[in-house]
């Protein structure tokens, strides 16, 4: 498989507090990888620091072969939403839009990509006059409208309808089954659990536990609304419930 | 990729085209006053010292010149603040610095951006107040004449060198708001410089031209010294 990003032996220091310590995960091509961490875990420094928006102390990162933060080249091919995504709100979706195409030096469909994200009767509107939620899915068209090979999304269900939330969840899974790698990043242990192909939890500032979905043979659209984790490592024991295993991780470190 | 046009789609360009009108008709009613001010002095209580600067030309483009700097610097601190110090000090930092463009060339297009808008507006409304006001004293016969086509230059040179000083005073005041990463220290800034070099613009209205052209020089220098202490620190930006 593919190694779209490699992140190796990660460190990160905000003055005397270091957030991120000897961090180290993979994400291949095409699978999608959830990150779970409590608040202030160092999840957004973490992709911050692939998308060269934070200088690293400490080890690499490799972004589609190319080291992140050495050149803005390999930002073309990644789209992300990061935090609460911003706008030129004077400007509608279409306008916002084809300015971005721009700077990423990329042409697209436009239409197409504010129907995936179910904003196609929305893009003439003024940015100033859209919801919360509408803003959420323009953040997320804004990302994958040039159809990058990696997308960062940094909690991207907030202020999502439950309707949008399982439309968004559809369109992660049907992007990462045309090749895109997502990493996704959460504190909600459920919007990690039904979206991730594997889970990396962030806890003391590295991957303390990496989960991958046990998928077996037969119907795995089946298999994914009942599925369970197995630990990764040498011994792959299944995890039997997900949120006390996840709890308890975090819970350790917040002590 | 033209990234002065991404520039001005970001920014509502109506809007400081309508502060751009609005400062060239306030000068223009100021310029139009002054032309009266030595005839009212001097038909009351004699001439005094003060409005002895009234009574030529000189003095009046002096004045004139002065009073579009002060208005021109401070609109384009205002308009650095928003296209500079808002954008890499807020929220847009974090797409802004997604994109795979060079940081330093985002950041000199926003600057070009601002002194292109500065330096053409003030040369354009500088030079049609004064030619507005000339031609009004020639109709009236309030003003001695003088010598048109030298009058003529003059009003042109100040005029440029004039846009030119307002947009460096923007760009200065834009690198002590980078450093407080705030707006509101931009334009407080500007208002200081403004203070200080209006005063230095009317030291000898018969030499503006040479005076506008060293102040000029010294702060285009200092200008060009701030863009690149704010280049190296948007390069090396956390956000």
């Amino acid at each position: 498989m593919k190694t779209i990003v490699d992140v190796n032996s990660v460190e990160k220091s905000y003055g005397s507090t270091q957030v991120i310590k000897h961090c180290s995960f993979k994400i291949y091509e095409g699978e999608i990888y959830g990150l779970l961490g409590i608040n202030g875990a160092g999840k957004t420094t973490l992709m911050k620091m692939i998308l060269g928006l934070q200088q690293i102390d400490r080890g690499c990162i490799y972004v589609l072969g190319k080291e992140a933060g050495s050149d803005t080249e390999y930002l073309s091919n990644i789209g992300s939403v990061i935090e609460n995504p911003t706008f030129y709100e004077h400007l509608n979706a279409g306008e916002l839009l084809s300015m971005h195409l721009s700077y990423m030096q990329k042409k697209a469909d436009i239409s197409e990509a504010l129907h995936l994200v179910g904003l196609e009767n929305a893009d003439k509107k003024r940015i100033s006059e859209y919801s919360l939620g509408m803003k959420q899915r323009l953040g997320l068209a804004r990302a994958i409208i040039h159809h990058p090979k990696l997308l960062i999304l940094d909690e991207p269900l907030n202020g999502l309808d439950p309707i949008a939330i399982t439309e968004m969840r559809g369109l992660m899974r049907k992007l990462a089954n045309e090749g895109m790698s997502i990493l996704l990043s959460s504190h909600i242990i459920g919007e990690v659990r039904h979206t991730a192909d594997r889970i990396g939890i962030l806890s003391d500032g590295y991957i303390k536990q990496e989960l991958s979905r046990c998928i077996s043979s037969g119907d795995t659209s089946k298999k994914r609304s009942v599925c369970e984790f197995v630990v990764n490592g040498e011994q792959k024991s299944p995890v039997e419930n997900l949120e006390d295993y996840v709890i308890g991780l975090m819970r350790r470190e917040r002590i | 990729m033209n990234l002065g046009r991404l520039e001005l789609m970001k920014i509502r360009l109506s809007t400081y085209l309508w502060a751009i009108l609005g400062i060239f008709v306030s000068l223009l009613s100021l310029g139009i006053l002054f032309l009266f001010i030595f005839q009212i002095e001097a038909g009351g209580s004699g001439t005094s010292e003060e409005a002895e600067l009234f009574a030529n030309w000189n003095g009046l483009l002096a004045l004139t010149t002065a009073l579009a700097f002060a208005c021109f610097s401070i609109l384009a601190a205002v308009i650095a603040a928003k296209v500079i110090i808002s954008e890499y000090c807020g929220r847009n930092a974090v797409i802004l610095l997604s994109y795979p463009v060079n940081r330093k060339a985002i950041l000199g297009t926003k600057c070009l951006v601002v002194s292109v808008i500065t330096t053409v507006s003030a040369f354009i409304s500088n030079t049609l107040v004064i030619g507005i006001m000339y031609i009004s004293a020639h109709i009236f016969g309030i003003m001695p004449q003088m010598d048109t086509e030298h009058f003529f230059f003059t009003v042109l040179f100040s005029g440029f060198f004039m846009g030119i000083l307002s947009s460096a005073v923007g760009m200065i005041a834009t690198g002590f708001g980078w450093k407080k990463r705030s707006v509101v220290a931009t334009i407080v800034c500007s208002l200081l410089i403004v203070c200080v070099l209006v005063n230095c613009i009317t030291i000898s209205p018969s030499n503006i031209i040479w005076v506008m052209l060293a102040i000029s020089v010294v702060f285009v220098i200092i200008a060009n010294f701030v863009y690149h202490v704010l280049a190296n620190g948007i390069e090396k930006m956390e956000v």
